[in-house]
């Protein structure tokens, strides 16, 4: 259950995350905590990962207790589970200005048990506007990156980083962050040959001085989503608060992430990987259901017991080199049969029997374009997620172009 | 062919952002004229684009600080460039703030504009910006019809009155009627005339100048602007 309420100007970076969040995908998972309300936003082919965790300082009241529902011998705590649809909650939001001006509170309440979250504005000269919106329960993602141990990372004002992105136009759809230790430079990606009528390439190049801390491991050059970096910086420049860079080679997600006292910021982009000639790489994004906290860990687990029945079925997924190489959500998904370049069968289906406990894992690809494609394992994983129920965590490793999926 | 030129005045880069931004608004896509003294904006007389044709002139030393330009060859000493108009205006609007900025003729795979500036930045070091345009560079038999328009004989020529009025006036009576009726005499009287079905509105401009000069007949309007160091002409052909 949650109740917490703030003000206008809260209202206002409220709103701000939600419309960053928003570019990932369409829909939003409001999860609270003891740490705070966090809201979570996963893209379709799970190659970016949004959270904005809001402290309870932050707001000018917050409570949050857990629903216990008594099952059988055990008595469980769940979260909220709330999955709302973006369509839904981002016209609530709209005209952050406005909603600043004349809101002088708002108020979000939701519990378990109506599956509805309200929120309320109360304005000036006494109107009260109220929203019931709908939920989905559904147990949130999450992602276990430790951006601390990327032996790249930049902490940019947001000025800066909105002074580069203006160069580029918004049909850029992917750019490039090349780094040595003497310099940065944002580039514009594209693979296609030039002709008269491509986008203009374009540079900038912004020396070790502009940064409030320059950090940088080795050179390298990574490229990811123009749009979800959009969404992070309007978010940033609502907080007046400088953007840290987390990131390591290609292949490798990176973090976009802000951090001040009353909240918490991640974005977790995945970044184009070399071609499929390089060697393996260690884990990257790991995704997993947040029911136990303190059990969430990567391990390296290398048995390979398969699941009975298991069918081996190419995942419809988006996965580069089988289709064009995008980090953004296609429109429609489909069905591609991602795998034909890798060599081996990749994935082996686990069936759906709730009584064992399965275990698939993923043969090893000896040239195949290593563990860094997410994607394909993300959309199998789904249907295997939707099927577990709240007393079980999952855990998804990935390590050395072997996955495991293992369900106690 | 080789193009090299270098803008370090501030009001000189601005200008010329100015003018790329207004043939940017005038065509899709203009052919560049590089020649030892002048730099052409072109947009010549195809059905694509209306009928509408452009000539726009600049002399090149009231800009640049720097210009050196080899042409295909001694005797053809020009280069012919077909771009997106909207491009170079884009790119030159990054240079808000430049110390210097560079345009030079490039080949990175495909022939480029390349546009390089120098940003000042809050820090000490300064920022370095590049856009690569992509160009068509138009072989020697097709200069022919990128040649200046002759301006033909005219039958009326009038002097416009304050621009701002104008725009003003043709942009309100753009959401009435699609069609533009002109009507100007040699006694400085211009119309302005739109007439649909239900409503017909003139707005009546007098004591305009007219100056001593040709006249054309009724098939074509030319505007002609002079600005300073700029001069545009631009030609709409009229329906009857």
């Amino acid at each position: 259950m949650l109740k917490c309420g703030m003000s206008g100007s809260q209202v206002k970076v409220f709103g701000k995350a939600i419309q960053a969040l928003s570019r990932i995908s369409d829909e939003l998972w409001l999860d609270p905590s003891e740490k705070g309300l966090a809201l979570r936003s996963v893209n379709s082919c799970r190659s970016a990962y949004g959270c904005v965790l809001f402290s309870p300082v932050f707001f000018q009241h917050y409570q949050w207790s857990t629903s216990v529902k008594v099952n059988e011998n055990d008595s469980t705590t769940s979260n909220l589970n709330c999955k709302l649809g973006m369509k839904s909650i981002l016209p609530i939001f709209r005209c952050l200005n406005s909603l600043e001006r004349n809101v002088e509170k708002c108020k979000i309440f939701t519990s378990s048990d109506l599956c509805k979250v309200v929120i309320q504005f109360f304005c000036r000269h006494g109107i009260r506007r109220t929203h019931n919106v709908c939920f989905q329960e559904s147990q949130p993602l999450q992602v276990i990156f430790e951006k601390n141990m990327c032996s790249n990372m930049l902490i940019i004002q947001p000025r800066v980083l909105a002074e580069a992105v203006v160069l580029f136009t918004s049909s850029q759809e992917e750019v490039t962050l090349a780094v040595t230790p003497l310099s940065v430079c944002l580039k514009s990606s594209s693979d296609e040959p030039m002709d008269l009528t491509s986008s203009v390439y374009s540079e900038m190049f912004v020396g070790p001085d502009e940064f409030d801390f320059f950090q940088i491991g080795a050179d390298t050059e990574i490229t990811f989503c123009f749009k979800e970096l959009k969404g992070m910086l309007t978010f940033s420049e609502a907080t007046h608060a400088p953007i840290a860079i987390h990131f390591d080679f290609p292949g490798k997600p990176m973090a976009l992430s802000i951090d001040d006292m009353l909240l918490e910021a991640n974005f977790i982009l995945a970044t184009l990987a070399d071609e499929p000639s390089r060697a393996s790489s260690p884990p990257s994004l790991c995704l997993s259901q947040k029911q136990k906290r303190s059990d969430l860990m990567c391990s390296t687990n290398n048995n390979s017991k398969t699941g009975k029945n298991a069918t081996s079925k190419a995942p419809g997924c988006i996965l580069r080199k089988a289709a064009p190489k995008r980090l953004y959500p296609n429109e429609t998904q489909t069905d591609i049969p991602a795998l034909e370049n890798c060599g081996s069968p990749i994935m082996k289906r686990v069936n759906e029997d709730i009584s064992e406990v399965p275990e698939s894992s993923v043969s090893n690809t000896e040239e195949g374009p290593g563990s860094s494609y997410l994607s394909f394992l993300a959309c199998s994983l789904e249907q295997f997620l939707l099927t577990s129920d709240n007393t079980s965590t999952t855990l998804l490793t990935v390590w050395q172009q072997q996955v495991t999926v293992k369900r106690t | 062919m080789k193009f090299r030129a270098k803008i370090v005045d501030a009001a000189c880069l601005n200008h010329f952002t100015r003018v790329s931004a207004t043939i940017a608004k005038l065509a899709k896509t203009c052919t560049l004229r590089i020649s030892p003294q002048k730099l052409n904006f072109i947009v010549s007389d195809k059905a694509a684009s209306g009928g509408v044709s452009m000539w726009c002139e600049l002399e090149q030393e009231n800009f640049f600080s720097e210009f050196q330009m080899e042409g295909v060859s001694a005797e053809n000493n020009a280069i012919y460039l077909e771009l997106l108009s909207e491009n170079l205006s884009r790119a030159l609007k990054t240079a808000q703030n430049a110390r210097a900025l560079k345009i030079k003729l490039t080949n990175k795979h495909f022939p480029c504009l390349t546009v390089s500036i120098e940003l000042l930045s809050v820090s000490s070091s300064s920022r370095i910006v590049t856009h690569d345009i992509p160009v068509k560079v138009i072989p020697r038999k097709l200069w022919k019809d990128l040649q200046e328009p002759t301006v033909p004989v005219s039958d009326v020529s009038i002097y416009l009155p304050v621009l701002k009025t104008m725009k003003s006036i043709v942009e309100k009576m753009k959401n009435i009627s699609n069609h533009l009726i002109i009507e100007a005499n040699l006694s400085g009287e211009l119309n302005l005339k739109i007439e649909t079905e239900l409503v017909c509105v003139t707005t009546h401009f007098k004591d305009l100048g007219n100056p001593q000069s040709d006249i054309v007949r009724n098939k074509i309007i030319h505007f002609d602007l002079l600005h300073e160091d700029v001069s545009l002409q631009y030609f709409i052909p009229a329906f009857s």
